[in-house]
Protein backbone atom coordinates (compact mmCIF):
# COMPACT_ATOMS: atom_id res chain seq x y z
CA UNK A 1 0.00 0.00 0.00
CA UNK A 2 3.04 2.24 -0.37
CA UNK A 3 1.37 3.78 -3.40
CA UNK A 4 -1.17 5.41 -1.09
CA UNK A 5 1.69 7.58 0.21
CA UNK A 6 3.19 8.58 -3.17
CA UNK A 7 1.73 11.90 -4.27
CA UNK A 8 1.55 11.46 -8.03
CA UNK A 9 1.30 7.76 -8.91
CA UNK A 10 0.41 8.54 -12.52
CA UNK A 11 3.75 10.14 -13.22
CA UNK A 12 5.94 7.93 -11.06
CA UNK A 13 8.16 5.83 -13.37
CA UNK A 14 7.92 2.71 -11.16
CA UNK A 15 4.36 3.00 -9.89
CA UNK A 16 2.82 3.36 -13.35
CA UNK A 17 3.93 -0.04 -14.76
CA UNK A 18 3.45 -1.66 -11.33
CA UNK A 19 -0.15 -0.52 -11.02
CA UNK A 20 -0.78 -1.19 -14.72
CA UNK A 21 0.39 -4.79 -14.30
CA UNK A 22 -1.59 -5.24 -11.11
CA UNK A 23 -4.76 -3.94 -12.76
CA UNK A 24 -4.23 -6.25 -15.75
CA UNK A 25 -3.88 -9.23 -13.38
CA UNK A 26 -7.01 -8.19 -11.48
CA UNK A 27 -8.93 -7.91 -14.76
CA UNK A 28 -7.79 -11.39 -15.83
CA UNK A 29 -8.61 -12.76 -12.34
CA UNK A 30 -12.16 -11.39 -12.52
CA UNK A 31 -12.78 -12.76 -16.03
CA UNK A 32 -11.30 -16.18 -15.18
CA UNK A 33 -13.35 -16.29 -11.99
CA UNK A 34 -16.57 -15.93 -14.01
CA UNK A 35 -15.46 -18.65 -16.47
CA UNK A 36 -14.33 -21.05 -13.74
CA UNK A 37 -17.42 -20.50 -11.59
CA UNK A 38 -19.61 -21.15 -14.63
CA UNK A 39 -17.81 -24.46 -15.16
CA UNK A 40 -17.69 -25.51 -11.48
CA UNK A 41 -21.10 -24.66 -10.07
CA UNK A 42 -22.97 -22.98 -12.93
CA UNK A 43 -24.14 -19.41 -13.32
CA UNK A 44 -27.72 -19.96 -14.43
CA UNK A 45 -30.64 -20.77 -12.12
CA UNK A 46 -30.99 -24.32 -13.51
CA UNK A 47 -27.27 -25.27 -13.49
CA UNK A 48 -26.68 -23.83 -10.01
CA UNK A 49 -29.81 -25.53 -8.66
CA UNK A 50 -28.57 -28.84 -10.11
CA UNK A 51 -25.16 -28.33 -8.46
CA UNK A 52 -26.58 -27.44 -5.04
CA UNK A 53 -29.49 -29.89 -4.85
CA UNK A 54 -28.62 -32.55 -7.45
CA UNK A 55 -30.86 -33.96 -10.16
CA UNK A 56 -32.23 -37.48 -9.85
CA UNK A 57 -33.26 -37.69 -13.50
CA UNK A 58 -29.77 -36.72 -14.71
CA UNK A 59 -28.11 -38.81 -11.92
CA UNK A 60 -26.33 -35.71 -10.57
CA UNK A 61 -25.38 -35.80 -6.88
CA UNK A 62 -25.72 -32.57 -4.85
CA UNK A 63 -22.50 -30.92 -3.64
CA UNK A 64 -21.39 -31.76 -0.11
CA UNK A 65 -21.60 -29.25 2.73
CA UNK A 66 -17.79 -29.33 3.04
CA UNK A 67 -17.34 -28.44 -0.61
CA UNK A 68 -19.65 -25.45 -0.27
CA UNK A 69 -18.05 -24.23 2.98
CA UNK A 70 -14.54 -24.52 1.52
CA UNK A 71 -15.67 -22.66 -1.60
CA UNK A 72 -17.16 -19.82 0.47
CA UNK A 73 -14.15 -19.67 2.81
CA UNK A 74 -11.63 -19.34 -0.02
CA UNK A 75 -13.95 -16.97 -1.93
CA UNK A 76 -14.08 -14.56 1.01
CA UNK A 77 -10.29 -14.39 1.14
CA UNK A 78 -9.83 -13.77 -2.58
CA UNK A 79 -12.68 -11.25 -2.74
CA UNK A 80 -11.43 -9.25 0.25
CA UNK A 81 -7.85 -9.06 -1.01
CA UNK A 82 -8.81 -8.29 -4.63
CA UNK A 83 -11.41 -5.66 -3.79
CA UNK A 84 -9.28 -3.98 -1.13
CA UNK A 85 -6.38 -3.61 -3.57
CA UNK A 86 -8.61 -2.55 -6.44
CA UNK A 87 -10.50 0.00 -4.28
CA UNK A 88 -7.23 1.50 -3.02
CA UNK A 89 -5.92 1.93 -6.59
CA UNK A 90 -9.26 3.22 -7.89
CA UNK A 91 -9.63 5.68 -4.99
CA UNK A 92 -6.15 7.01 -5.79
CA UNK A 93 -6.79 7.46 -9.52
CA UNK A 94 -10.45 8.49 -9.81
CA UNK A 95 -10.77 12.22 -9.13
CA UNK A 96 -14.59 12.28 -8.88
CA UNK A 97 -15.20 11.80 -5.14
CA UNK A 98 -18.91 10.97 -5.46
CA UNK A 99 -18.46 8.44 -8.28
CA UNK A 100 -15.58 6.87 -6.33
CA UNK A 101 -17.66 6.37 -3.19
CA UNK A 102 -20.69 5.04 -5.08
CA UNK A 103 -18.66 2.51 -7.07
CA UNK A 104 -16.65 1.26 -4.10
CA UNK A 105 -19.74 0.91 -1.90
CA UNK A 106 -21.87 -0.82 -4.57
CA UNK A 107 -19.09 -3.28 -5.46
CA UNK A 108 -18.40 -4.16 -1.83
CA UNK A 109 -22.09 -4.53 -0.92
CA UNK A 110 -22.83 -6.76 -3.93
CA UNK A 111 -19.73 -8.87 -3.14
CA UNK A 112 -20.86 -9.21 0.48
CA UNK A 113 -24.32 -10.26 -0.73
CA UNK A 114 -22.79 -12.87 -3.04
CA UNK A 115 -21.02 -14.40 -0.03
CA UNK A 116 -24.14 -14.43 2.16
CA UNK A 117 -26.70 -15.50 -0.47
CA UNK A 118 -24.97 -18.75 -1.58
CA UNK A 119 -25.20 -20.49 1.83
CA UNK A 120 -28.73 -19.08 2.17
CA UNK A 121 -29.65 -20.76 -1.14
CA UNK A 122 -28.10 -24.04 0.03
CA UNK A 123 -29.48 -24.12 3.59
CA UNK A 124 -32.72 -22.12 3.39
CA UNK A 125 -34.38 -21.92 0.01
CA UNK A 126 -33.89 -22.22 -3.73
CA UNK A 127 -35.39 -18.72 -3.93
CA UNK A 128 -31.95 -17.25 -3.08
CA UNK A 129 -30.34 -18.72 -6.20
CA UNK A 130 -31.40 -15.90 -8.54
CA UNK A 131 -30.40 -13.08 -6.12
CA UNK A 132 -27.00 -14.81 -5.73
CA UNK A 133 -26.49 -14.92 -9.52
CA UNK A 134 -27.46 -11.21 -9.76
CA UNK A 135 -25.09 -10.22 -6.93
CA UNK A 136 -22.27 -12.35 -8.40
CA UNK A 137 -22.56 -10.72 -11.83
CA UNK A 138 -23.04 -7.24 -10.28
CA UNK A 139 -19.85 -7.25 -8.23
CA UNK A 140 -17.84 -8.74 -11.09
CA UNK A 141 -19.23 -6.19 -13.55
CA UNK A 142 -18.57 -3.24 -11.20
CA UNK A 143 -15.09 -4.50 -10.32
CA UNK A 144 -14.27 -4.90 -14.04
CA UNK A 145 -15.54 -1.35 -14.66
CA UNK A 146 -13.38 -0.03 -11.78
CA UNK A 147 -10.35 -1.85 -13.20
CA UNK A 148 -10.90 -0.52 -16.72
CA UNK A 149 -11.53 3.00 -15.38
CA UNK A 150 -8.32 2.84 -13.31
CA UNK A 151 -6.35 1.70 -16.38
CA UNK A 152 -7.88 4.61 -18.32
CA UNK A 153 -7.02 7.17 -15.63
CA UNK A 154 -3.51 5.72 -15.35
CA UNK A 155 -2.53 5.66 -19.01
CA UNK A 156 -4.73 8.23 -20.79
CA UNK A 157 -3.74 11.85 -20.04
CA UNK A 158 -6.56 13.74 -18.29
CA UNK A 159 -7.41 17.44 -18.51
CA UNK A 160 -6.06 17.96 -14.98
CA UNK A 161 -2.65 16.53 -16.08
CA UNK A 162 -2.29 19.05 -18.89
CA UNK A 163 -2.82 22.08 -16.63
CA UNK B 1 -6.26 9.45 4.51
CA UNK B 2 -8.90 9.48 1.73
CA UNK B 3 -12.46 8.90 2.96
CA UNK B 4 -12.75 6.21 0.22
CA UNK B 5 -9.86 4.29 1.82
CA UNK B 6 -11.67 4.30 5.14
CA UNK B 7 -14.73 2.77 3.45
CA UNK B 8 -12.58 0.16 1.69
CA UNK B 9 -10.93 -0.74 5.01
CA UNK B 10 -14.34 -0.87 6.75
CA UNK B 11 -15.51 -3.42 4.18
CA UNK B 12 -12.21 -5.28 4.58
CA UNK B 13 -13.01 -5.60 8.31
CA UNK B 14 -16.45 -7.02 7.48
CA UNK B 15 -14.95 -9.53 5.04
CA UNK B 16 -12.30 -10.38 7.65
CA UNK B 17 -14.98 -11.14 10.24
CA UNK B 18 -16.80 -13.32 7.69
CA UNK B 19 -13.54 -15.12 6.89
CA UNK B 20 -13.01 -15.94 10.57
CA UNK B 21 -16.64 -17.01 10.97
CA UNK B 22 -16.52 -19.28 7.91
CA UNK B 23 -13.24 -20.76 9.18
CA UNK B 24 -14.91 -21.58 12.46
CA UNK B 25 -17.94 -23.19 10.79
CA UNK B 26 -15.61 -25.20 8.55
CA UNK B 27 -13.53 -26.37 11.56
CA UNK B 28 -16.68 -27.36 13.42
CA UNK B 29 -18.14 -29.16 10.41
CA UNK B 30 -14.95 -30.95 9.29
CA UNK B 31 -13.15 -31.63 12.56
CA UNK B 32 -15.20 -30.70 15.64
CA UNK B 33 -14.36 -28.87 18.86
CA UNK B 34 -13.42 -31.75 21.15
CA UNK B 35 -10.28 -33.79 21.89
CA UNK B 36 -11.89 -36.96 20.52
CA UNK B 37 -13.09 -35.23 17.35
CA UNK B 38 -9.61 -33.83 16.57
CA UNK B 39 -8.02 -37.20 17.37
CA UNK B 40 -10.33 -39.14 15.09
CA UNK B 41 -9.99 -36.54 12.29
CA UNK B 42 -6.18 -36.80 12.21
CA UNK B 43 -5.60 -40.39 13.36
CA UNK B 44 -8.67 -42.00 11.81
CA UNK B 45 -11.52 -43.84 13.49
CA UNK B 46 -12.48 -47.45 12.82
CA UNK B 47 -16.04 -46.93 14.02
CA UNK B 48 -16.51 -44.05 11.59
CA UNK B 49 -14.58 -45.82 8.79
CA UNK B 50 -12.12 -42.92 8.48
CA UNK B 51 -8.42 -43.40 7.76
CA UNK B 52 -5.54 -41.39 9.27
CA UNK B 53 -4.47 -38.24 7.42
CA UNK B 54 -1.31 -38.50 5.32
CA UNK B 55 1.44 -35.88 5.51
CA UNK B 56 0.84 -34.89 1.89
CA UNK B 57 -2.89 -34.54 2.55
CA UNK B 58 -2.08 -32.18 5.44
CA UNK B 59 0.40 -30.29 3.27
CA UNK B 60 -2.37 -29.66 0.72
CA UNK B 61 -4.35 -27.85 3.44
CA UNK B 62 -1.29 -26.18 4.98
CA UNK B 63 0.03 -24.69 1.74
CA UNK B 64 -2.83 -22.26 0.93
CA UNK B 65 -3.15 -21.39 4.64
CA UNK B 66 0.53 -20.44 4.95
CA UNK B 67 0.13 -17.91 2.14
CA UNK B 68 -3.29 -16.59 3.05
CA UNK B 69 -2.88 -16.39 6.85
CA UNK B 70 0.45 -14.57 6.52
CA UNK B 71 -1.05 -12.12 4.05
CA UNK B 72 -4.22 -11.61 6.10
CA UNK B 73 -2.29 -10.84 9.31
CA UNK B 74 0.17 -8.55 7.50
CA UNK B 75 -2.52 -6.59 5.62
CA UNK B 76 -4.79 -6.23 8.68
CA UNK B 77 -1.90 -5.30 10.96
CA UNK B 78 -0.26 -2.83 8.58
CA UNK B 79 -3.37 -0.61 8.53
CA UNK B 80 -2.64 0.13 12.19
CA UNK B 81 0.53 1.92 11.04
CA UNK B 82 -1.75 4.87 10.52
CA UNK B 83 -3.10 4.75 14.09
CA UNK B 84 -1.76 6.26 17.34
CA UNK B 85 1.63 5.24 18.78
CA UNK B 86 0.01 3.53 21.78
CA UNK B 87 -2.31 1.47 19.60
CA UNK B 88 0.58 0.62 17.30
CA UNK B 89 2.59 -0.88 20.18
CA UNK B 90 -0.43 -2.89 21.23
CA UNK B 91 -0.98 -4.08 17.65
CA UNK B 92 2.65 -5.27 17.35
CA UNK B 93 2.13 -7.69 20.27
CA UNK B 94 -1.15 -8.95 18.80
CA UNK B 95 0.39 -9.41 15.34
CA UNK B 96 3.36 -11.41 16.70
CA UNK B 97 1.01 -13.55 18.81
CA UNK B 98 -1.19 -14.10 15.74
CA UNK B 99 1.73 -15.30 13.61
CA UNK B 100 2.75 -17.75 16.36
CA UNK B 101 -0.75 -19.21 16.88
CA UNK B 102 -1.28 -19.39 13.10
CA UNK B 103 1.93 -21.45 12.75
CA UNK B 104 0.89 -23.70 15.64
CA UNK B 105 -2.56 -24.13 14.11
CA UNK B 106 -1.13 -25.06 10.71
CA UNK B 107 1.66 -27.40 11.87
CA UNK B 108 0.12 -29.14 14.89
CA UNK B 109 -1.74 -31.50 12.50
CA UNK B 110 1.60 -32.86 11.24
CA UNK B 111 2.76 -33.56 14.80
CA UNK B 112 -0.54 -35.23 15.73
CA UNK B 113 -0.19 -37.77 12.90
CA UNK B 114 3.40 -38.40 14.03
CA UNK B 115 2.00 -39.51 17.40
CA UNK B 116 2.44 -36.35 19.51
CA UNK B 117 -1.04 -36.46 21.02
CA UNK B 118 -0.30 -33.40 23.20
CA UNK B 119 -0.67 -31.38 20.02
CA UNK B 120 -4.38 -32.26 19.87
CA UNK B 121 -4.85 -29.76 22.71
CA UNK B 122 -2.46 -27.32 21.07
CA UNK B 123 -4.43 -27.58 17.81
CA UNK B 124 -7.68 -26.77 19.63
CA UNK B 125 -6.17 -23.95 21.70
CA UNK B 126 -4.25 -22.38 18.82
CA UNK B 127 -7.38 -22.37 16.66
CA UNK B 128 -9.44 -20.71 19.40
CA UNK B 129 -6.71 -18.09 20.05
CA UNK B 130 -6.34 -17.50 16.32
CA UNK B 131 -10.04 -16.68 16.07
CA UNK B 132 -10.07 -14.48 19.18
CA UNK B 133 -6.88 -12.57 18.35
CA UNK B 134 -7.97 -12.19 14.72
CA UNK B 135 -11.29 -10.71 15.87
CA UNK B 136 -9.48 -8.46 18.34
CA UNK B 137 -7.12 -7.15 15.64
CA UNK B 138 -10.12 -6.44 13.40
CA UNK B 139 -11.79 -4.66 16.34
CA UNK B 140 -8.69 -2.46 16.88
CA UNK B 141 -8.74 -1.62 13.18
CA UNK B 142 -12.47 -0.89 13.30
CA UNK B 143 -12.03 1.58 16.18
CA UNK B 144 -9.18 3.26 14.32
CA UNK B 145 -11.22 3.59 11.10
CA UNK B 146 -14.33 4.75 12.99
CA UNK B 147 -12.36 7.48 14.78
CA UNK B 148 -11.05 8.59 11.38
CA UNK B 149 -14.57 8.77 9.91
CA UNK B 150 -15.86 10.76 12.92
CA UNK B 151 -12.85 13.12 12.82
CA UNK B 152 -13.40 13.66 9.07
CA UNK B 153 -17.09 14.55 9.65
CA UNK B 154 -16.22 17.04 12.37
Amino acid sequence: MKFTLIKDVKHDSLMRPLLGGLLLFILLFLLSDIALRNDHIGLTASTLSQTLFGNEEAFVEPVTEHFLLELIHSDIFFIMMTLLTLSAVYARLCQNRRLRLININLTMISALLSIILLPMAYYLSELFIMPWIVSFYTWHFLAIMMTLASLFYLFVPQKSDLR
Amino acid sequence: MHQSYRFAIAYFILFGALLLASGMVLFFSKIGFSYEAVESYYLGNEALFTSPKSSYGLLEVALPHLGSMGLFIMVTGHFLLFSTKQKKHHAIKIVIALFIVALLDIFSGFLIVEGWTLFIWIKLLSFIFLQLLGLYLLWLLFISVWQGIVAHKN
